[in-house]
């Protein structure tokens, strides 16, 4: 625990040495970097210590003699740590080529400041170990990222996203301090150790107020309306850090109370694997429907924590119906697919970063052909999309391996259960596929084919920290496909202290790892020998380059090519009921039409809903008690004193 | 030993087959056909030229035959073919079989993008949305398989004790299964009713569309996938309607073979009495084949 003490220390100097230093812009920025990474280290390492130990390592701190501070380090921790402690230095090594604009020296550093504060607020999240501390942390994460949101504060599009958040993410935060208040009630304590002393009907009910609250932070459909809107506005360092990583803590928060509350009720478990599969689906199609790059990788987003709500979801119905090897797997598939969408999605909001950096366009029928003009982006980007699609030899694959594992264990389950495991296969290949077909279309409209528009010419690769980043966390996403071994023991090694699954046989993973490496490599073996037999077989031979081919048509501009949006039309369409797309296309007339116009907007149907049902009833009522306000400072009193009397009479 | 010698033969006379289709459809057209190793000449053909790359097109457009072909032979590895053990099985398999050809569409899509023709993405979309529906309905199979015999792995669907075979008591569950197979057969292969290989029109083709560009060997090896994919499709029925092994392993092979002949065949007939479905009604097609597939599973929860 000293080691995770001086990590966090570490880090915050990280933040605190830029502001100090905001005059000399590089120095505060290679501060920033190196602290952060030895901070990061230094924390990696005291996670990999604590790992041996087969106790949780506790720590507790007494405040003003009221709020006692603990923390506790035990396996779910140790899970959900590494993603921060990796990504958060690769991160801020983006960063230093990212924020570059010198003029906005002072707001770099508070940018850094804010960056740091999250990271040590995310780590304390997952470390605390009573209600406060909890608490304390969850809103030093949640204002902390609001405040990095905030970067670009001049821009209105950019207050309204942030103040989106902060509202989706203080309602959530009231509901989980909700949630925590019910069973501190009945337990009269605030220690999570007591939690699973209190009555049914509380467990209950804190369970599903503290699930609206973490689901809102993870973006699970339909909470997840603030996502769309953050990342897009949020500048890119700050989307892979919030979106890789911070939202997990969503995860984090209902898997812990989950355990804590030790009550295996098969609602619980059953309405998690719901709400994954819903998000899952929808998320991948808002995604396939969305123009902008950032926008659709937030949508994608909402799909990936809709496929770890999957994979927790059915390990919650393997406990609730006694499968523990089915409840092994659907867990540690979902805590290797938080790693692994870490990984992967920290990497494509980088390479959304560097094109917004160096071509400055958002959306991506204006873009094209970038992967001649940026060949490290277009590469790296070609990796993260494969693994985002679940596809081998990538790491996402192995993830969702297990959970498709543990669904089939579940096809041995009787009524609702087994119904609902064969809907999360079928929602498992659905979002496979639907993943396949976005990110095809990301790579293939914007880093393949002709540049649309004449700023994609101009491209160029981001300065070298940031090739850097995304060079890395693509390696490494091949690293996990190639050597699945230590990792999926490293999810599994995070059910270790959660005793529920304490009686899962030591041997239930067999020789699975082992078999997916294999595979995985005998795949690359066999691309590099044809790789080679191709070499062979084109030597001497004639290869000429020419234009492709227009089926007749010579005079071809980029204009014909497909778009983003001819690309998915049909695939949308398909989900109709479930997505509210409307077209405006005046249809050509007479002999020789005029110039016509089309355009297709595609809405959230949560977006609508919460309007519908929530934001105008809510403006209704009050502007109907418009009266109230009117002024008079006297009235006002007069309130305070009559609400005064009102509780006195009443409490 | 065995099992590399029935992978070997798989690899060497998979090419055969697509001519039976040829010589089925000209026999239906009162013609002579080509000769039946029609494909193995245009393999040797387009093995021995050159090729023409387009200058919109970056390492992807070539990556994507090789991607293509390495994930069609890797689905191979894994099958059983005429019973013999295969090279490589463990329990989840199939999961790996459908993820690794799933990752060879996406190269194909990716290399079709490349070229920046409108056609080639027109393709592109249309492989996208069909494959996703396609592939919800064979993991649906999957699932039926699993409630049958508890296997996740093609080598032991179909050996055991309960092998999965249209004789054992479970036959008649997959008469609806052979069915909807056939035609996710179809649409993975781009088949009519789903697509037309033969056709001349661009604008309404799906597979052969998106290789428009490619030529010579990577052509070659594109081609080889695409048989290699066909063969796996057409082996999986095959392993179903066969009747029980025989003793002799050469009889046995020459028994798989005749019927994976004879399911060709029927492809062929398919091509030669069918029109091919217009575009907004493949959807309907593919979850019809899923509607199949469901309804199977859904008895079977009477039956175990």
């Amino acid at each position: 625990m000293d080691i995770l003490f001086a990590a966090l220390l570490l880090v915050l100097a990280g933040g605190l040495a830029p502001l100090a230093l905001h005059r000399w812009l590089s120095a505060a920025k290679v501060a920033h970097v190196s602290l952060v990474a030895a901070g990061c280290l230094t924390g990696l390492y005291g996670v990999y210590a604590a790992w041996g130990q087969s106790t949780p390592v506790l720590f507790s701190y007494s405040w003003l003699h009221s709020l006692t501070w603990s923390l506790s380090l035990d396996s779910l921790a140790t899970a959900f740590l590494p993603p921060i402690f990796l990504l958060a230095p690769v991160i801020a090594l983006y960063s230093y080529d990212y924020l570059d604009a010198a003029e906005h020296a002072w707001r770099t550093a508070v940018n850094h400041f804010f960056f740091s504060l999250l990271v040590a607020a995310m780590v304390l999240v997952t470390l605390a170990d009573n209600m406060a501390a909890f608490a304390m942390a969850w809103e030093l994460m949640s204002l902390s990222s609001y405040a990095l949101v905030l970067y670009d504060y001049e821009s209105e599009e950019t207050q309204r996203a942030a103040h989106l958040y902060l509202l989706f993410t203080q309602t959530g935060a009231l509901l989980v301090f909700a949630a925590f208040g019910l069973l501190a009630q009945s337990t009269g304590s605030l220690a999570f150790a007591q939690i699973h002393l209190a009555p049914e009907t509380a467990k209950t009910a804190a369970f599903f107020l503290a699930l609206i609250g973490f689901g809102s932070k993870a973006g699970v459909f339909p909470l997840h309306i603030w996502l769309p809107h953050a990342h897009p506005a949020a500048p890119s360092h700050v989307s892979a850090l919030m979106s890789g990583v911070m939202i997990k803590m969503g995860v984090y928060g209902i898997l812990r109370l989950y355990f804590l509350l030790n009550d295996f009720n098969p609602l619980f478990a059953r309405t998690v694997l719901v709400l994954g599969m819903v998000s899952g689906v929808l998320g991948v199609v808002y995604a396939l429907s969305k123009r902008e790059i950032k926008r659709l990788l937030a949508y994608s987003s909402i799909e990936n924590i809709g496929v770890i709500f999957i994979g927790c979801g059915l390990g919650m119905v393997g406990l609730s119906s006694g499968n523990r090897i089915m409840a092994a797997f659907g867990f540690a598939g979902g805590l290797l697919h938080v790693l692994n969408h870490a990984l992967f999605k920290s990497l494509l909001f980088m390479g959304a970063g560097a094109i917004l950096h160096t071509v400055g366009a958002r959306k991506m029928d204006q873009l094209g052909g970038l992967m001649k003009t940026m060949p490290v982006t277009g590469r790296t980007f070609l990796a993260g999309s494969v693994a985002i699609s679940g596809l081998p030899p990538f790491n996402g694959f192995v993830s969702e391996f297990l959970i498709y594992y543990a669904a089939f264990q579940g096809l041995g389950l009787q009524g609702p259960d087994f119904l609902l495991s064969m809907a999360a296969i079928i929602a498992l290949a659905l979002i496979g596929g639907l993943a396949a077909g976005c990110f095809t279309k990301v790579v293939g409209i914007v880093f393949l084919g002709e540049p649309r528009r004449e700023h994609a010419h101009a491209a160029t690769d981001p300065g070298p920290t940031m090739g850097a980043a995304m060079t890395l966390l693509a390696v490494a996403c091949l690293g996990i496909g190639l050597w699945p071994e230590p990792f999926i023991r490293f999810a599994f090694a995070g059910l270790r202290d959660l005793a529920p699954l304490a009686a899962v046989p030591a041997d239930v993973l067999g020789a699975v790892p082992h078999n997916l490496a294999v595979i995985a490599r005998v795949f690359v073996g066999l691309l590099l020998a044809l790789t080679a037999l191709r070499r062979l077989l084109y030597r001497g031979k004639p290869v000429s380059q020419n234009t492709t081919w227009g089926c007749g048509f010579t005079q071809a501009t980029s204009r014909i090519q497909y778009t983003g949006a001819s690309y998915s039309l049909s695939i949308v369409d398909f989900h109709r009921p479930f997505i509210k797309t409307t077209t405006k296309f005046a249809a050509l007339a007479r002999i020789f039409p005029g110039a016509t116009q089309y355009s297709r907007k595609v809405e959230d149907l949560a977006e609508i809903g919460l309007h519908r049902l929530l934001v105008r009833p809510v403006l209704k009522i009050a502007d109907k008690l418009r009266w109230i306000q009117h002024g008079h400072i006297q009235l006002y009193i007069g309130y305070i004193v009559l609400t005064i009397a009102g509780l006195l009479l009443v409490v | 030993m065995e099992s590399v010698v029935s992978f070997g033969l798989a690899l060497l006379l998979a090419p055969l087959f697509p001519g039976v289709i040829l010589k089925t459809k000209a026999l239906f057209a009162g013609k002579q056909g080509p000769p039946l190793l029609i494909k193995y000449f245009t393999l040797i053909k387009l093995l021995r030229k050159g090729s023409v790359y387009s200058s919109s097109t970056t390492f992807v457009f070539r990556l994507g035959p090789l991607i293509s072909c390495a994930a069609a032979i890797m689905a191979l590895l894994f099958f059983p073919f005429a019973g013999t053990a295969p090279l490589i099985a463990f329990h989840g398999d199939v999961i790996m079989v459908f993820y690794l050809l799933g990752l060879g569409r996406f190269f194909t899509i990716v290399a079709a993008l490349d070229t920046a023709s409108p056609f080639e993405g027109m393709g592109a979309a249309r492989e996208a949305f069909f494959s996703t529906l396609a592939e919800a309905a064979i993991f649906v199979v999957l699932i039926l398989f699993f409630r049958m015999n508890g296997a996740l792995s093609l080598a032991a669907y179909f050996s055991g004790s309960q092998p999965i075979s249209i004789i054992g008591s479970q036959g008649a569950l997959l008469l609806l299964v052979i069915v909807a197979l056939f035609m996710i057969l179809l649409t993975e292969n781009s088949r009519v009713p789903v697509d037309d290989p033969a056709t001349h029109l661009e604008l309404t083709m799906i597979h052969e569309v998106m290789i428009l560009d490619h030529s010579g060997p990577d052509l070659a090896l594109i081609e080889l996938g695409a048989f290699y994919k066909l063969f796996f499709y057409a082996s999986f029925i095959a392993c179903l309607i066969k009747p029980p092994p025989l003793a002799d392993p050469v009889a046995n092979t020459l028994l798989f073979y005749g019927v994976i002949m004879l399911l060709y065949m029927v492809v062929g007939v398919v091509e030669s009495i069918m029109a091919r479905l217009k575009m907004d009604l493949v959807p309907k097609y593919i979850l019809t084949a899923f509607a199949l597939v469901f309804f199977a599973v859904i008895l079977t929860l009477e039956i175990v």
